[in-house]
């Protein structure tokens, strides 16, 4: 999972050495370097301790201890109990679970696939726009913004005196659906995110368009090769590798979306949002933290986990699947 | 976009756009695709401001305005939701702790963060290497993982419904993205000028202060920026370790705020204003660091 980020280090790395080798790795054996070297390695405790324990304290060791948590029956106070994989097993079997884990999935890849393809489409559009830079600005700003606010606004825009039927009024629509439904919440939510996080994805894969050399498009065009064919013989091959990372962006993003759920249609009375709309990330924090039941500290772990297993399943194989040499350009 | 046509510019003006597109050999190539394209990213593009300018339009309108035309424009500037929201939506509070803890939490990631991927970035060997592996790893775990067993270890120091354990808890987080990314800043700068530092006397830590540390300067910042926006924007952490409305931070003081009004019938205006609350500072951040932001969250990337 981890890997997310892995092939830029890699290559940087790369690239570091084989620079390194035309004479500043032949250099960094000589003397007064490699004294350099052994002096800054005696900094290893007073340099990387403090990251490195707060990170292990605050990340790792909960992580670790999650994984124990969610083997056992516990709600907080009092014994744990053992119970091994039953936890697993319950949720696995409790429908409340089951939607949660669709709805994550349904984020996942119908949310993912169409982000990517407008994201391209856009990036393809923006790549020699008149306005090209202020347009870049505007559409990645939504990133910065709490996604709580979408789903407050969203009350607001699709309540029944709101501003769609508002609108819809002037078009003679007398009568408009329910927006709010529960049913109908879950599918505006992945729209909504669509809308939001397009921008995001589209400023990555433009850095990636930027740096093919325009001189190569030019070849295309004295070549007479169409569109499609600059497509396919030139523009996806060079941004393959950035493709990958935003791939494995998205799949950890998506496994954690909670804000733009948790207020959606301006937020329920009871706290928890319809269940129709759960993710796993609010099945964890209800299951735990919810109120209204004793909290069930192993089966809410056991779904988190759940969740990090389907990150690393997906990770290994994008790295699998978009795995291929790297171009030299 | 650059102009690398030898052609004169021509007298009338569409030709003249037509010009300007790429090289004389691309110039063929403009379809009806592209062209609906344009356009729709620049109405949607049109749609997302005016939604914005809509949004700060509507807190400063009151309730009753707000549903009976919510198109319209205030007739009277009610900089009282702002007035009111500060005070009994406890939004003031709240936005005064989020900005302390966003300040000094991303203070302080960058500056445990920062010695740490000089170091990793610099030294090679296999143990740094393996450190680095080990701080990517937390890139890919999410959130609810460590949820419940933060909250109960917390708990144990009383560092729940604390804003301390809050900061801390953010400096733990975040250790993964920071030292990811200034490991590969430091990596991309130029090793010689610490070394000719080094030849002239001075000490690995003296080189790391004086000469590596300004001269990431930027990368530092950029990961500053970052955190700033992350921390301001946390909720799902915030929300769990966070009990009592004098501790909430803004997206907490949402939360509960429109939790509230299902009880107490709508506050349109004070939502708006909450709102707005979270989302301006982050516009005023946007426009003044501008687009070095956007470079810096692709920067390892798109290398």
């Amino acid at each position: 999972m981890s890997t997310a980020a892995t092939p830029t280090l890699s290559d940087a790395s790369a690239a570091d050495s084989t620079r390194g080798r035309g004479g500043g790795r032949r250099k960094s054996k000589s003397a007064p370097t490699g004294i350099i070297d052994r002096q800054r390695r005696k900094l290893l405790i007073p340099l990387v301790g403090p990251a490195f324990i707060f990170y292990t304290v605050l990340f790792i060791i909960p992580s670790i201890w999650a994984i124990w948590i969610s083997l056992h029956d516990w709600a907080g106070l009092g014994p744990m109990k053992f119970v091994g994989l039953r936890n697993y097993t319950l949720i696995a079997q409790d429908p409340l679970f089951q939607q949660s884990f669709l709805n994550t999935l349904k984020l996942l890849f119908i949310v993912g696939v169409v982000i990517f393809v407008v994201a391209f489409a856009l990036s393809l559009v923006l790549r020699d726009m008149w306005g090209k830079s202020a347009v870049r600005s505007i559409i990645f700003f939504p990133h910065l913004v709490n996604a709580l606010v979408y789903g407050a606004l969203a009350g607001f825009i699709f309540n029944p005196n709101g501003l769609v039927n508002k609108i819809l009024l002037v078009f003679g629509v007398e009568a408009p659906p329910l927006w709010l439904k529960s049913d109908n919440i879950f599918p505006i939510i992945m729209a909504t995110l669509v809308l939001t996080m397009t921008g995001y994805y589209t400023t990555i894969l433009m850095a990636g368009v930027d740096r093919i050399p325009p001189s190569l498009f030019e070849d295309c065009a004295l070549a007479g090769a169409n569109a499609w064919q600059r497509l396919r013989y030139v523009i996806l091959p060079l941004t393959w590798d950035i493709f990958g990372t935003c791939a494995v962006l998205w799949t950890i993003t998506s496994v954690k979306i909670f804000e733009v759920v948790w207020l959606f249609g301006g937020g329920a009375a009871g706290g928890a949002p319809p269940l129709e709309t759960w993710t796993v990330a609010v099945f964890t924090y209800v299951t735990a933290f919810g109120g209204k039941t004793i909290p069930a500290y192993g089966q809410a772990t056991a779904a988190a986990i759940i969740s990090l297993l389907l990150v690393l399943v997906l990770v290994v194989l994008l790295r699998r699947l978009m795995r291929r040499e790297a171009l030299e350009f | 976009m650059t102009d690398t046509t030898l052609t004169p510019p021509p007298a009338d003006a569409p030709v003249r756009i037509r010009r300007r597109r790429g090289s004389p050999a691309e110039r063929g190539d403009r379809s009806v695709v592209r062209s609906i394209g344009i356009i729709i990213v620049w109405i949607s593009v049109i749609i997302g401001v005016l939604l914005l300018a809509w949004i700060f339009i509507q807190s400063l309108r009151d309730t009753r305005s707000i549903l009976g035309n919510p198109f319209g424009l205030p007739e009277s500037l009610h900089w009282e939701n702002y007035v009111e929201a500060w005070t009994s939506g406890e939004f003031g509070i709240a936005a005064w702790n989020s900005f302390t803890v966003t300040i000094i939490s991303s203070v302080l990631t960058v500056v445990v963060a920062a010695p740490a991927a000089y170091f990793l970035g610099r030294v090679k060997t296999p143990l740094t290497e393996g450190l680095i592996f080990y701080f990517i790893l937390g890139l890919g775990i999410p959130a609810q993982v460590i949820l419940i067993p933060l909250f109960i270890m917390l708990n144990q120091f009383y560092l729940t419904d604390s804003l301390l354990g809050l900061n801390i808890v953010y400096i733990g987080v975040s250790m993964p993205f920071t030292v990811f990314l200034l490991v590969g800043f430091f990596r991309s700068l130029p090793e010689e000028v610490e070394e000719a530092a080094a030849l002239d006397g001075a000490s690995p830590w003296g080189t790391m202060w004086r000469i590596a540390m300004p001269l990431a300067k930027g990368g530092i910042l950029t990961a500053f920026i970052l955190q700033v926006i992350s921390h301001w924007n946390e909720t799902l952490l915030a929300i769990t370790l966070l009990q009592t409305a004098e501790k909430y931070t803004l997206p907490v003081a949402l939360i509960a705020f429109i939790q509230k009004q299902t009880y107490s019938g709508a506050d349109w205006g004070g939502e708006f204003a909450g709102i707005c609350l979270i989302v301006l500072p982050m516009l005023a951040l946007y426009l003044f660091v501008g687009t070095k932001l956007s470079a810096g969250l692709t920067v390892g990337i798109g290398k």
